[in-house]
């Protein structure tokens, strides 16, 4: 089946394609010197919250602000322009979609991990071996 | 040592239980694979009867353990880790099968709970001479499933993760003192509740979605087994007549529980949407994609013959990525990319080498099959519908790899990425920024083309180009479907974007198609329409989707306040009683009121140019200290377009203030000259003055420090304010400056001589503010087109299904 041979053909140089948009349409994790590099430009950056740091979440302008460690140490003002996510203070981790602005990281999208419940369970079975103790 | 209070027996049988139902499908399969090699037709016989029988059971045995564990989530046996973790003394009734399913080895169950009962109607309804190779495959995969649960240790591995397991039998909890008392049970509170059920899953739809799902899972085992059975018995093109049925219940139960995912999100949660390609929801659209393909080419064959392979092919290949599926959403690998993934329970190795073994097992017996299967005769003409319909189930194909490829990414990432196994890649790769214009700009033309072969498909023949006749039929719709789009694309402004104006006609056409096929080729004869509803509906959806997504409009941004670089503000802000202009509505936030767990916000709606009519919509807050408060919205349903909206934030403690009354702190650092914007207001600090206060030797023994800052406040008014930050031996000190109204403290935290920066905290007094909302509303247009078009999809492929079984039943001899 000739026909057949060609559409294969086709169904490869869409796959290819594909696989080549998608390589370039995927974006790097990086920390916030090299998102300092670039202003302006979107990138993802995954960090922590500095907790020695005031958050403040002013809804009449609808912006959160908070200070970030990145994986290097660096900390930024982080400026979010959506209400303060639940339970953001107990966030392990924080994956941030967004650009470097001046001395501020302007967040558009941010993910949080919390601790899982399993984790949470596992402090649960040591509060009660001090209860039982 | 015997334990206080422990109920140990339902333990002990769901254990039971579990190895029986691991045992049993192992024989059953050994037994099945015996009838497939004796030579005689007695023992063939006797052969796949004790197969049934065992089979039968494999099925009482999971159904024992689901009895068991069910039996102690309704009693609150907290000594046991998985009641433990997924409900609680609270939780009410009709949330337990939801609590009975949150987790993996809940999950696990539900899914091989489908398979046996699969398994059981193919043994009493199914072909006989097609219950041993296809349900010796059924048991091989239940017996890996059932070793899921197993939670045994094996040479140090850990094998599956029992739901049965007691919080004291825990690895991380042997050895711990309170494991040692026997009234561990009385004695510590943590075990009189659960830790309960996420609130995001206390919802209805979570009590219908995952049984769905899983029957839709569990529905691609059936071709894949018929598919493998055909291979090994040599019958290469037999199974799929009686498989056929079964493919198109596939593609309606999976479309279906995914389709009620799409339903929970849109209801339930608050991302505002019903499709976030977040990777959980792809990996099942993906299997449900092939299914689809796969379907259609066994069709092709019924009817033209060919297509053998690429039939093959996909039918292995939509479980081998519910399998895949498993993988990812189980194995912790998504947990930077998506949001609701599984926990990793340490069954990631077990999960791949499952996958590896059936994707290295399918694919390894069609390859030694491969020179043996028949060829395909002929080449089909151009303008034959099995072209067409071969075309669009490679679409699908293509479609399903695409959006694969992007989930993977995390997977790439482990095997390519720097901390990989291969290492070929310097740094981790990240989902792209704008995921859903990435998975657009693929999925559109896949879909503008599979709606387009769906609109003229079903008006060609099978085996011959179309007569005369044919293209003057297709006239008409093609005109109708024209007109309307010109009309759509004009009412909702859709005409701006090429690609979206094309998916509008095809949608349209592909409506209008089926819609003329069914009523004036079919002459509305009910039993031959299940392909052109299903289409129909496919169509809609389409546009239902093409429309809802394409216009929805966020009506609670506004601009005000911000800087030019700045995202859009998408929320409105809500003081009690005050109205606010939110078009088309004016909004005004009437109060809240406490019902169980939830805090609900009614807010009032009315249109702008017809204030009498209002109405009121109220978003709610789940309260839950264990796991998080979550928000659900509220959605007001019209024919034309929905208004949903969402509670993104709202005090629900009082902020923390000061004896005056002043919270809300914030700080800046600045030099001489800058402006900062601090707590809606822009601060200039102007200029340092210093003081010094002397001892009697002449020595400095004090410096103060004063700020001088120019506070322009939101209301218009212009404000001085002087803080001072003073120094008096090894004491530092501060006398802040309040300016009041309106209502703002400030105060030089700190001077950082070395870089020239002074610190500037700032206060606002909250004590007279009222209480506030923050309040997000989308209006979706059209989007009821989308679930209209779900449940055609569904109504179709269920005829569709009744049909073939039908056929199925009239061809067989008496």
């Amino acid at each position: 089946m000739k026909r057949t041979h060609i559409i294969a053909l086709i169904l490869i140089a869409l796959s290819i394609g594909a696989v080549m948009a998608t390589l370039a349409d995927a974006s790097t994790y990086v920390g916030f010197e090299q998102a300092d590099s670039s202003p302006g430009s979107i990138v993802t950056v995954i960090g922590t919250l500095d907790r020695s740091q005031p958050m403040n979440y002013d809804a009449e302008a609808g912006q959160f602000t908070f200070f970030a460690l990145d994986k290097e140490g660096a900390r930024r003002k982080v400026v979010f322009m959506q209400p303060k996510p639940t339970d953001f203070e107990r966030s392990e981790e924080i994956t941030m979609k967004g650009k470097s602005l001046g001395s501020d990281f302007v967040a558009t999208e941010i993910l949080m991990k919390c601790p899982s419940k399993y984790e949470d369970q596992a402090k649960v079975g040591s509060e009660t071996a001090q209860a039982g103790f | 040592m015997d334990y206080v209070g422990e109920l140990l027996w339902p333990g002990e049988w769901g254990r039971f239980a579990t190895s029986l139902a691991f045992a049993s499908a192992l024989v059953a399969f050994v037994f099945y694979l015996r009838s497939l090699h004796v030579k005689n037709a007695e023992g063939v016989a006797r052969s796949r009867k004790i197969g049934n029988a065992l089979f039968v059971a494999h099925s009482a045995s999971i159904g024992l353990l689901i009895a068991c564990l069910f039996y102690l989530i309704v009693n609150h046996r907290f000594e046991y880790d998985y009641v433990w973790k997924h409900s609680s003394l609270d939780l009410p009734m009709r949330f337990i099968l939801s609590s009975f399913w949150e987790g993996q080895e809940g999950s696990f169950l539900l899914w091989s709970f489908w398979h046996a009962i699969l398994g059981l109607m193919l043994i009493r309804f199914g072909p006989r001479e097609w219950q041993a190779p296809v349900l010796a495959v059924i048991s091989v995969v239940q017996a890996f499933l059932s070793s899921m649960v197993l939670g045994v240790y094996a040479a140090g591995a850990k094998i599956g993760s029992s739901p049965f397991t007691l919080i004291r039998e825990l690895p991380e909890n042997i050895g711990l003192p309170w494991t040692q008392m026997a009234d561990y049970l009385e004695r510590i509170p943590a075990f009189m509740d659960g830790n309960g059920l996420n609130p995001l899953l206390q919802n209805y739809w979570m009590t219908i979605h995952p049984p769905i799902l899983f029957l839709g899972f569990a529905s691609t085992l059936i071709p894949f087994a018929f598919a493998l059975g055909g291979l090994y018995t040599r019958k290469y093109t037999e199974w799929m007549k009686p498989a056929l049925p079964w493919a198109f219940f596939s593609v309606g139960i999976l479309g279906t529980g995914i389709l009620m995912g799409g339903a929970w999100a849109y209801e339930a949660l608050s991302f505002g949407g019903f499709w976030a390609w977040d990777p959980v929801e792809n990996s099942s659209l993906v299997p449900w994609l092939v299914m689809v393909g796969a379907a259609h080419l066994m069709l092709i064959h019924r009817n033209k013959g060919g297509t053998l392979h690429w039939a093959l092919i996909l039918s292995i290949l939509s479980f081998l990525l519910v399998l895949y599926s498993t993988f990812l959403t189980r194995s912790g690998i998504l947990g930077d990319t998506s949001v609701h993934a599984f926990v990793d329970l340490g069954l990631s190795g077990q999960l791949l080498i499952y996958l590896l073994f059936f994707t290295f097992g399918a694919f390894g017996l069609y390859a030694l099959r491969f020179r043996a299967l028949p060829k395909s005769p002929t080449e089909d003409p151009l303008g034959s519908r099995e072209f067409w319909m071969f075309i669009g189930s490679l679409t699908l194909l293509a479609s399903a790899f695409q959006i694969s490829l992007t989930t993977s990414i995390p997977v790439i990432n482990a095997v390519f990425g720097p901390e990989g196994a291969l290492s070929w890649m310097k740094t981790k790769l990240a989902p792209p920024i704008e995921v859903a214009e990435h998975y657009n700009s693929f999925q559109i033309p896949f879909a503008i083309l599979i709606a387009a072969f769906m609109s003229f498909g079903q008006f060609l023949r099978y085996g011959a180009n179309p007569r005369r006749g044919t293209l003057k039929m297709l006239m008409r719709p093609l005109l109708i479907a024209l007109v309307l789009s010109i009309g759509l694309s004009w009412a909702f402004d859709l005409h701006r974007d090429f690609l979206l104006l094309l998916l509008l006609l095809s949608a349209t056409f592909s409506i209008v198609a089926n819609a003329d096929y069914a009523l004036s080729v079919l002459k509305g004869k009910i039993n031959k329409a299940g392909a052109s509803t299903a289409h129909l509906g496919f169509g809609l959806l389409l546009l239902g989707a093409l429309i809802s997504t394409g216009r929805q409009k966020t009506i609670s941004a506004n601009d005000s306040f911000i800087a030019k670089d700045f995202p859009q503000n998408e929320n409105v802000l809500l003081e009690l009683g005050d109205t606010v202009q939110m078009p088309p509505y004016t909004v005004r936030w009437l109060g809240e009121r406490k019902e169980g767990n939830y805090r609900y916000y009614d807010v009032e709606y009315a249109e702008i140019a017809r204030p009498e009519k209002s109405f009121v919509l109220s978003p709610s807050i789940l309260m839950n200290d264990r796991m998080g408060n979550s928000p659900e919205p509220d959605t007001r349903h019209k024919a034309g377009s929905d208004l949903y909206t969402h509670v993104t934030y709202a005090p629900l403690e009082p902020e923390p203030t000061d004896a005056d009354g002043y919270g809300k702190e914030a700080s800046v650092e600045m030099h001489k000259g800058d402006t900062a914007i601090l707590d809606q207001s822009f601060v200039i600090l102007d200029s340092l003055n210093s003081n010094f206060g002397y001892a009697e030797d002449g020595s400095v023994s004090k410096i103060e420090v004063e700020a001088v800052l120019s506070v322009i406040h939101l209301n218009g008014n212009d404000y001085k304010a002087r803080p001072v930050y003073e120094i008096n031996g090894s004491e530092r000190g501060y006398r802040d400056a309040v300016v009041d109204p309106p209502g703002l403290k400030f105060r030089l935290d700190e001077i950082k001589p070395e870089s020239d920066v002074l610190v500037i905290k700032s206060w606002r007094k909250t004590v007279d503010e009222k209480p506030f909302i923050v309040l997000k509303a989308i209006v979706f247009p059209m989007i009821n087109l989308l679930w209209l078009g779900s449940v055609l999809m569904a109504i179709g492929t269920a005829i569709a299904v009744v049909e073939r079984i039908r056929m199925l039943r009239a061809r067989k001899p008496a």
